[in-house]
């Protein structure tokens, strides 16, 4: 088994570090930047998608994306692990620094990359097949554990998910089976099973009842201080609820990034405000 | 949580990720991309042994093999007319039976009948196409063609025959067999496929569309006729050229009845022969190269015809698709 | 009110036709089953299953016939479902704006609707000539091209089906397309996949054309895949066209058993479909 060796490059959780980032905003002095968008744009084809846009991921912190439909926010947590490059036509410039390194580099094993990046969508998507092994198709793909091991790797995704004590009777049974809001638990624990260093939410309760919707937000507090989060989201008030930081965009541009607080009570920007106050939709 | 939270820093420092598949990656597309070329490979081979095996009848008839209606195994004097003239005949009365039933069929079961009654009517269609063509031979041999020579036939010929010109179209002797009776059973296996493609095709219309001319007043037919037969009318030829390639090409059912006599004729009430049902019967007992050759000939003049009829059906179907904007 | 009279007798006509035209599709459909079953009947028993074909004028069954059948059946389906299949992934997963992939699905569309007497005059130019004989594995081969694009288009039609948000989670979670594909993809589809195998096994079940340059025919019993090898289609060709009584009431009961068949596979395939949750 591996030896618990502490990583030099990355501090103990109880040290403070400062780090200055190069954005538009007041540094957040408390946390470490995870992932850093540098000057990134994006091309649908001719299509211009997204231009220069620059901020921190920091780490242990939820990033909120809040803007209009079309804006690209969702195409920015595309480019996050690079998901995008499943369809042709699509491209993505500019730098996306993880732990200092790009992963937009051509060179780089694409699914090593993304295996340290989970994603959870809008819809939820069991695979067909039981809940365990769900949760275990990710960790298969780049770990040998002995079977015990497995099993208790998957029951401890599927409690951090909230989702331990509905499903511990049926793990046999097939994912599919789930209403939609353990469906989408179900996705979440599939991700943080394989101990991504971040955590994409596109629009995750978008699909879900009030009920599931508030049971999301909660787990995504409970899992804030182990992962940086980045959630898009079309609803401001989950974005308020939830997140540290906020970055409203709007046509294809970063308008505004900021401190969540500081965003939805003195937005610097005017169609920060116009959004905020529903100007615009 | 704490100490939970400290073990999932540790573990993903030092997880031992092994590299993510390349191989295989590389193998199973290499294995899809060689059984999708195996397919063209298939294709190209027809061609090729066609083309090899008709090679020496082609150069040694030439192009007038097309226009003999000779087939002498004996003086080695074989011509391609009358089995390229069955295969057309038989294809076309099949057609000129089928379109319009296929046309009924499909019509009644997209705006005529109940609801629950589509599926059912639906799948008995379908099945009339599952039925195997040496079925079809056989149940055409031993009951339609006894049923046709004792009724069909002597009345055809007491009542059209009796009128000159056409009268020629029904000359003879009722034999049973016959160029007609092939062309029905044709008919009768090639309306499903028709029907199966109109029946879709005229489902793709917008309900909206329909909705706006009945509530103008339009009868059913006013309807089918005005505003889903043009709006559907490529992919309506799409299917009657699909229809057409399958009765050009079928083999069983038109050999047992059609009778196997090399002769032109006019009438149809006259044995004849197919390309299939020549290469059928003859084949396997073609002593000598030219006959073996000469039929293989007809093989390949009968893949021709049916590869430009498929063809032009696809290029509609294809153009039916973009059209709908899917 | 003339022309109003006028164009509701005309409605009634086609209406009337149309329904004479559903009629007629459905009473021959009955007609040849119906008749298929009475003759067929008359001559199915045990025999049937444990003695071989038999010169004509002798009492005898189908059994060398229906086990060549069954055999190049088997061996078809073995070769070509996976062909099939591959092809099929190929078009669905690999080949999007691909000239290739449109090149392939034109050409596979054609080879579905081919006579097939014409495969069996390929298969027995490349593969009895060079052989010396017929043989089952000839015949086999020539089932297997039959089959390969009707698998092919089924495959292509499910996977297409499968929505892109499982490839996506599955590729977001660091997964390479081939396990992508055969552990999230193949699963999801294979109610469909299999439905159109089953319909594939169909069309071959029946097809006599491409048996009779490759496996020929046997009248004895034989188990030598290098040898012709009885069939259900051609001994029915063969016993139907003959002028012996028992003959042809051989050639009935192997009709009915074929027929039967392939009706069971068809209506099979569909309720499992639409019990699988799949629509048509």
């Amino acid at each position: 088994m591996s030896v618990p060796v502490a990583d030099p490059m990355r501090p103990p959780a109880s040290a403070q570090p400062q780090r200055q980032t190069q954005t538009q905003a007041a540094p957040s002095n408390a946390f470490q930047v995870k992932c850093e968008i540098r000057d990134v744009g994006f091309y649908y084809g001719k299509f211009h998608a997204l231009k220069n846009v620059s901020l921190p991921l920091y780490d242990r912190r939820v990033t909120a994306f809040i803007g209009p439909s079309g804006c690209g926010k969702s195409t920015l947590l595309r480019i996050l692990n690079r998901i995008y490059e499943l369809y042709p036509g699509q491209t993505a410039t500019g730098e996306v620094l993880v732990d200092g390194e790009n992963i937009l580099s051509p060179g780089l094993d694409l699914n090593l990359v993304r295996s340290k990046i989970g994603m959870v969508f809008q819809k939820p998507t069991p695979f067909p097949m039981s809940i365990h092994d769900n949760i275990a198709f990710g960790i298969k793909l780049y770990e040998r554990l002995p079977k015990s091991e497995l099993d208790d790797r998957v029951e401890s995704a599927l409690r951090r998910a909230a989702l331990w004590n509905e499903v511990k009777d049926k793990l046999r049974q097939s994912g599919l089976g789930l209403s939609g809001g353990q469906q989408q638990r179900l996705c979440i624990a599939r991700a943080i099973a394989v101990r991504p260093e971040i955590l994409l939410l596109d629009e995750p309760a978008s699909a879900l009842d009030p009920i599931s919707t508030q049971r999301i937000e909660e787990l995504i507090a409970e899992l804030k201080p182990d992962y940086c989060i980045a959630i898009v989201t079309h609803n401001m008030q989950q974005a308020a609820r939830c997140s540290d930081h906020t970055a409203f965009m709007y046509l294809g541009e970063l308008i505004e990034f900021d401190e969540t607080e500081r965003i939805f009570t003195r937005p610097r920007e005017k169609r920060t405000e116009d959004y905020i106050t529903g100007r615009f939709g | 949580m704490a100490v939970e939270a400290e073990m999932v820093a540790i573990q993903r420092a030092t997880a031992q990720r092994r590299p993510s598949g390349g191989i295989g990656d590389a193998v199973f597309h290499g294995l899809t991309v060689f059984f999708a070329v195996l397919v063209l490979v298939i294709l190209g081979g027809v061609i090729v042994s066609l083309v090899y095996g008709a090679w020496p009848a082609l150069r040694k008839f030439g192009f007038g093999f097309v226009v003999n209606s000779a087939w002498n195994p004996v003086t080695e004097n074989f011509g391609a007319l009358a089995p390229i003239y069955g295969t057309l005949v038989t294809s076309l009365i099949a057609m000129l039976i089928g379109i319009p039933v296929a046309f009924g069929v499909a019509l009644f079961i997209t705006e005529l009948c109940p609801k629950w009654l589509k599926r059912p009517l639906g799948t008995m269609i379908e099945l009339l196409a599952a039925i195997p063509s040496i079925i079809y031979g056989i149940w055409g041999l031993f009951v339609l063609t006894p049923f046709i020579q004792e009724y069909i036939q002597p009345a055809l010929i007491g009542s059209l025959g009796k009128i000159p010109g056409i009268g020629l179209l029904f000359a003879g002797p009722p034999l049973g067999i016959g160029v007609l009776t092939a062309g029905f059973i044709l008919a009768i296996m090639v309306l499903p496929f028709i029907a199966s493609v109109m029946r879709d095709v005229f489902e793709t219309v917008p309900p909206m569309l329909k909705e706006s001319a009945y509530g103008l007043g339009a009868t059913t037919t006013e309807v089918v006729w005005r505003v889903v037969l043009p709006f559907t009318r490529i992919g309506v030829m799409g299917g009657i050229l699909l229809g057409l390639g399958r009765a050009l090409g079928e083999t069983m059912a038109v050999t047992f009845v059609i009778g196997n006599s090399h002769h032109v004729n006019a009438s149809i009430l006259q044995p004849g022969t197919t390309i299939s049902a020549a290469l059928a019967n003859e084949f396997t007992e073609a002593v000598g190269d030219t006959y073996q050759s000469s039929l293989i000939a007809l093989g390949f003049i009968l893949f021709i015809i049916t590869f430009i009829v498929l063809a032009a059906a696809k290029l509609m179907l294809l153009r039916l698709q973009k059209g709908a904007g899917s | 009110m003339r022309l109003y009279t006028r164009r509701r007798i005309a409605n009634y006509t086609v209406v009337g036709l149309s329904l004479a035209a559903m009629a007629f599709g459905l009473t021959f459909l009955v007609f040849v089953l119906g008749t298929l079953l009475v003759n067929g009947v008359g001559a199915l028993n045990v025999t049937l299953f444990t003695q071989a074909t038999p010169p004509p004028g002798s009492a005898g069954g189908l059994m060398n016939a229906i086990f060549g059948s069954l055999a190049m059946t088997v061996i078809a389906t073995l070769i070509g479902t996976p062909t099939g299949i591959l092809a099929g992934t190929f078009l669905a997963e690999y080949a999007h704006n691909s000239r290739l992939g449109e090149f392939v699905r034109f050409i596979n569309d054609i080879l579905l609707s081919a006579p097939s007497i014409i495969i069996g005059l390929f298969v027995y130019a490349v593969l009895v000539v060079p052989m010396g004989h017929f043989s089952a594995w000839a015949g086999a081969v020539a089932l297997a091209i039959i089959m390969i694009p009707v698998v092919v288009r089924t495959t292509e039609d499910m996977l297409t089906l499968v929505p892109n948000a499982l490839r996506e989670a599955a590729a977001a979670l660091g997964a390479p397309k081939w396990k992508i594909v055969i552990t999230v993809i193949y699963r999801s589809a294979v109610q469909g996949m299999l439905t159109g195998v089953l319909l594939a096994v169909a069309r071959i079940s029946g097809e006599t054309a491409p048996l009779l340059f490759t496996a020929l025919n046997n009248q004895f019993t034989s188990t030598d895949l290098n040898a012709p090898m009885a069939n259900l289609p051609v001994v029915i060709f063969q016993f139907a066209m003959s002028p012996y009584a028992d003959w042809q009431a051989l050639a009935w009961a192997g009709a009915l058993l074929i027929t039967a068949a392939i009706l069971v596979l068809n209506v099979g395939a569909r309720l499992f479909a639409s019990w699988s949750g799949l629509e048509r």
